[in-house]
C-alpha cells in the first residue's frame, strides 16, 4: 500500500518545495479501476480498499496505482453498479459511525428496483464484499417472502417452463396448495369424461377420429374395470378400422406407429384371451418392441371434445386443462412400456401422478382377468 | 411469458447467494420456489440450513391435524432433500413425542449434521434416540424438554463446541461424562435440570450458563472460563444440604476460573457462595474480571456481604459493578455489626479501574449505605454511581439522599445519579 502512496506522490508533487507544503494536505491517493466495458475511473484509496477483492489485487499484484495499470473488475460489475458499490463503501469505511447510523444508511441504500438489486448482489459477490451481499440477500428474501409463485415469476422475469405435472410432483401434499387439490379434481373429472365417451362411441365417429383411436384403446384399456365385454367389442371394431387407418397418416404418426398398432392389437388380444402365461410371453416381446419405438406414438393432438367439459371452467382453466391432458398423454406414452410389463406380471402399479384410488382399482381389476 | 433467458434476473446468481436468500425465507416458501421455473426446481433441496416450526403448515383449531400436517411436511422435505444438512432446527409446541422424530434424527445423523436444535411441546418430553449420539460432526446441540440417556458406548462429540440443555431429564453423571468427553466444548448452558450435582471438567470451556435448582456445582477444571452467568434457585432440601456442607462453595465455584472476565449471579447465587468456610484471603486474583453483576444480594446477611467484598477486592481491574439488593426487611433496617466494615475492609483497597456502579432495588438499609460509602471512598476513577431505590421505599428516599450527599468521593468526576423512575 505504501508504494501506491509513494508513486502517486511522485506523480503529483511539483518540484518546488513551497508548493509541496500547499499541495500535500489536500492530496489523496487514488486507485484506478476498470470495468468490463473498458471505462476506467479513479476512486479514493480508502473507499476502494474496503472491497476485499480490490484490496487483494492492490497488495498482491500492485495494480491500480495508475491509469495504465487499472485493476480489471469482474464482468458482473458495470459502471452504474460500481458507483452504487462505491457509495456503500464510502459510507461504511468511515470508522466512527454508530450501528444505528449504518443501519439507517443500509435501509435507504437498499431501496432500488429489483433488477438493480439483483445486479448489485451479483457484483458485490464478485467483489467479495460480504456485508453488502448479506444486505442484498436479505432484501431479496424480503421481496420473495409472501408472494405467490406468479408474482415471484413476474418480479424476476422467470420463465414458467415447468409443466403442470412437473409442478405437482413430487411436491404433492407437501405444500398444502389448493391448486394441487383442484388439479387432482380436474384430472379425475377428465378421466370420468373419457369413460363416458367410451360408452357413447360408434364406428362412424371413430372413423373420423383417426388419430385418437389408439389413445382411446389405451384409455379404455386402463379404464376397463367393467369393460370385459365392452373392451372386446370396441377392440373388434378397432381391428377392422385400424387396417383402413393404416393408410392415412397424421404428421405425428409414421410407420413406426403402424407397427405399434399391430403390437397394440396383439397386446389387447392376448390380454382378452385371458391366457396368463401366453400373455406374459407375448408381452415380453412386444414390450421390448414398444420400448424401441418409444418416440411419440400418440398424437399430441388429442381431440377431446371440450364442449363436454365443465361449463364453469373459465377459458384460462380450460386451456391449462388441455395442456395438462396433453402432458399426461405424453408422459403416459413415455412410461407405457414399463407399465405394460408391470400390468402383465400382475404387479401393482404406482399411479403416475394422479390420485391413487381410482386408477389403482382399475389396474388391479385388470390383473384379475 | 415468453421472456428470453437473459432477462431472468435472479436464477443465474451463484448458488451460495441463492442459498443465502432461501435460508432467510420461511422453509415453506423456500420449498415453494421449486415451482417457479425449471432452474428453480431443486434449488431449495440443497439448502444446508433447515428450520421448521408450526408456521410451515396452515393453522387450524385442530391440534392433531396441525401435528399430522407438520410431521408430513417435515418428512417429505427431508426425503426430497439432497446433500448434507448442516443445521436443523425444530421449535414447535405442536409436536408431542412421536416416532417420526426418531427417524428424522436418524436421517440427520447420516447427513453430517452439525447444528441441531430441538424444542418441542412441554407436556410430553421426548426421549432422545440413541442415534443422536452417532452424529459425529455435531458442533452445536440444543435440546429442550427431553430425556437424555447417553448409551454406555458413547465416546463423546469430538467437535461439539456448544451445548445447551433446557429442562432436560438427565442424570448428573451422564451430563458430567458428556461434558468431559467433548474436548472442544466452549459454551455450556444448563437450565432447569433438577438436582444436579456436577463436577465440571472442561478444559476449553469459555462460557457457562447455569440456571435452576442445583445441588452442588464444582468447576473442577475450567481454566479458560471467560464469562459465567448463574441463577441458583433454592428448594428446601438444597438449603438443608447447603447448611450441612463444609466445603467452601466460593472456592469450588470461582476457584478454578482465574481468567474470568464477566460474572453474573442471580437469585441465590451470592447466598450459594456463602456456604462453607470463609475462604479468607483468596489465593487468586481475578485480573481479567471487568464486569460483575449480582442480583438479589441480601445486605442483611453478613456472609453475603463478605462474599461480595471478597469478590470485588480480588478484582483489581474491575470496571463495572452492578448490584441489585433484596434487603427490604425490617431486620435489615436495624443497624447491626456496623463495625464489620472497619474490620473486614482492607484499608489499602483501591478500585483502580472502577468506572461505573449501579445499585438497584435499594432500600436505604444501613449496610447498603455503608457499601456505597465504601465504594465511593475507594474508587478514584469512578464516573457514574447510579442508585435506583426499590419501588416500595417511598419515605426513606430522602434519608438515603441525605446520607449520600455526605459521602466522600475519591473521584472528583464521580456523578451520583439518583433514579426516581
Amino acid at each position: 500500500m505504501l508504494h501506491v502512496l509513494e508513486s502517486t506522490e511522485k506523480e503529483l508533487v511539483p518540484s518546488s518545495q513551497s508548493a509541496m507544503a500547499v499541495v500535500k494536505p489536500e492530496m489523496k491517493s487514488y486507485i484506478w479501476l476498470q470495468t468490463a466495458d473498458g471505462s476506467i475511473q479513479q476512486v479514493e484509496e480508502e473507499v476502494a480498499m474496503f472491497c476485499p477483492m480490490i484490496c487483494r489485487e492492490v497488495i498482491q499484484t500492485g495494480t491500480g496505482s495508475s491509469k495504465n495499470y487499472a485493476i480489471s473488475l469482474p464482468q458482473r460489475v458495470n459502471p452504474a453498479i460500481l458507483g452504487l458499490i462505491l457509495d456503500y463503501c464510502r459510507f461504511h469505511q468511515v470508522p466512527g459511525r454508530s450501528n444505528k447510523e449504518r443501519k439507517t444508511f443500509d435501509e435507504k441504500f437498499i431501496r432500488m428496483d429489483t433488477k438493480r438489486l439483483c445486479e448489485l448482489t451479483s457484483a458485490a459477490d464478485s467483489l467479495q464484499l460480504k456485508p453488502l451481499v448479506d444486505l442484498t440477500s436479505r432484501a431479496l428474501a424480503r421481496i420473495i417472502e409472501g408472494k405467490t409463485p406468479e408474482e415471484i415469476r413476474e418480479t424476476f422475469h422467470l420463465p414458467d417452463d415447468l409443466t403442470e405435472e412437473e409442478k405437482l410432483e413430487p411436491l404433492r401434499n407437501i405444500t398444502d396448495d389448493p391448486r394441487i387439490r383442484l388439479l387432482n379434481r380436474l384430472y379425475a373429472r377428465k378421466r370420468k369424461e373419457l369413460k363416458e365417451r367410451e360408452k357413447l362411441k360408434n364406428v362412424e365417429v371413430e372413423e373420423e377420429r383417426v388419430d385418437d383411436r389408439s389413445v382411446d384403446d389405451l384409455l379404455s384399456f386402463i379404464n376397463g374395470g367393467d369393460g370385459d365385454t365392452k373392451g372386446t367389442r370396441t377392440n373388434k371394431n378397432k381391428k377392422k378400422n385400424r387396417r383402413r387407418k393404416d393408410q392415412s397418416k397424421d404428421s405425428c404418426l409414421n410407420s413406426v406407429n403402424g407397427n405399434h398398432n399391430e403390437e397394440m392389437h396383439d397386446l389387447h388380444s392376448t390380454c382378452h384371451d385371458g391366457e396368463g402365461n401366453n400373455g406374459l410371453l407375448a408381452s415380453a416381446s412386444t414390450s421390448s418392441k414398444l420400448q424401441d419405438s418409444a418416440a411419440v406414438t400418440f398424437s399430441s393432438k388429442l381431440e377431446f371434445d371440450d364442449g363436454d367439459i365443465d361449463d364453469d371452467l373459465d377459458p384460462a382453466m380450460k386451456e391449462e386443462l388441455d395442456r395438462e391432458v396433453e402432458d399426461f398423454a405424453r408422459r403416459l406414452n413415455s412410461v407405457w412400456p414399463e407399465r405394460m410389463q408391470e400390468l402383465f406380471e400382475g404387479r401393482k402399479l404406482v399411479p403416475i401422478s394422479l390420485n391413487g384410488n381410482s386408477s389403482m382399482s382399475r389396474y388391479t381389476s385388470l390383473d384379475q382377468r | 411469458m415468453g421472456d428470453t433467458p437473459d432477462l431472468d434476473l435472479i436464477s443465474d446468481l451463484p448458488q451460495s447467494i441463492i442459498e443465502s436468500i432461501l435460508t432467510r425465507l420461511p422453509i415453506v416458501e423456500a420449498v415453494r420456489t421449486s415451482i417457479l421455473s425449471s432452474k428453480w426446481r431443486y434449488r431449495w433441496a440443497t439448502l444446508t440450513h433447515l428450520a421448521f416450526d408450526e408456521k410451515c403448515v396452515t393453522s387450524t383449531n385442530d391440534r392433531t391435524l396441525v401435528e399430522n400436517k407438520l410431521i408430513n411436511f417435515i418428512t417429505r422435505a427431508l426425503f426430497l432433500h439432497q446433500g448434507p444438512i448442516h443445521k436443523f432446527q425444530l421449535c414447535t409446541s405442536f409436536l408431542t413425542s412421536c416416532p417420526d422424530i426418531d427417524q428424522w434424527i436418524l436421517f440427520l445423523s447420516r447427513k453430517d449434521i452439525k447444528e441441531l436444535v430441538l424444542e418441542l411441546d412441554e407436556n410430553e418430553w421426548i426421549r432422545v434416540p440413541s442415534c443422536l449420539f452417532n452424529c459425529k460432526k455435531l458442533t452445536r446441540l440444543e435440546l429442550s424438554r427431553c430425556e437424555l440417556d447417553p448409551p454406555s458406548t458413547f465416546k463423546g462429540f469430538s467437535f461439539l463446541k456448544s451445548l445447551k440443555l433446557y429442562q432436560v431429564y438427565v442424570a448428573s453423571d451422564a451430563i458430567e461424562s458428556v461434558i468431559i468427553s467433548c474436548p472442544l466444548l466452549e459454551s455450556l448452558s444448563l437450565s432447569y435440570i433438577d438436582s444436579l450435582t456436577l463436577n465440571i471438567r472442561s478444559p476449553n470451556l469459555k462460557y457457562l450458563c447455569l440456571e435452576g435448582e442445583f445441588k452442588d456445582i464444582c468447576l473442577e477444571n475450567t481454566p479458560l472460563l471467560i464469562a459465567m452467568s448463574v441463577a441458583m434457585y433454592m428448594t428446601e432440601d438444597i438449603a438443608e444440604h447447603m447448611e450441612q456442607s463444609s466445603s467452601c462453595n466460593f472456592i469450588k465455584f470461582l476457584g478454578g476460573a482465574p481468567h474470568l472476565e464477566r460474572l453474573i449471579g442471580r437469585i441465590y447465587f451470592t447466598k450459594y457462595l456463602t456456604v462453607g468456610d470463609d475462604p479468607g484471603r483468596l489465593p487468586i486474583k481475578y485480573i481479567n474480571l471487568k464486569i460483575i453483576e449480582l442480583y438479589q444480594v441480601s445486605f442483611e446477611d453478613m456472609k453475603e456481604i463478605l462474599v461480595v467484598l471478597r469478590l470485588i477486592t480480588n478484582s483489581p481491574n474491575l470496571k463495572e459493578l452492578q448490584i441489585s439488593s433484596s434487603s427490604n426487611t425490617p431486620a435489615a433496617m436495624e443497624a447491626t455489626d456496623l463495625d464489620f466494615w472497619e474490620k473486614e475492609c482492607p484499608s489499602h483497597c483501591i478500585f483502580g479501574r472502577l468506572k461505573v456502579v449501579k445499585m438497584t432495588e435499594m432500600s436505604g438499609v444501613p449496610h447498603e449505605m455503608e457499601f456505597i460509602k465504601f465504594l465511593l471512598e475507594n474508587s478514584p476513577v469512578l464516573e457514574v454511581m447510579s442508585i435506583a431505590p426499590c419501588s416500595f421505599v417511598t419515605e426513606g428516599r430522602l434519608n438515603m439522599l441525605i446520607e449520600l450527599v455526605r459521602f466522600r468521593r475519591a473521584s472528583p468526576r464521580a456523578e451520583i445519579l439518583f433514579i426516581q423512575n
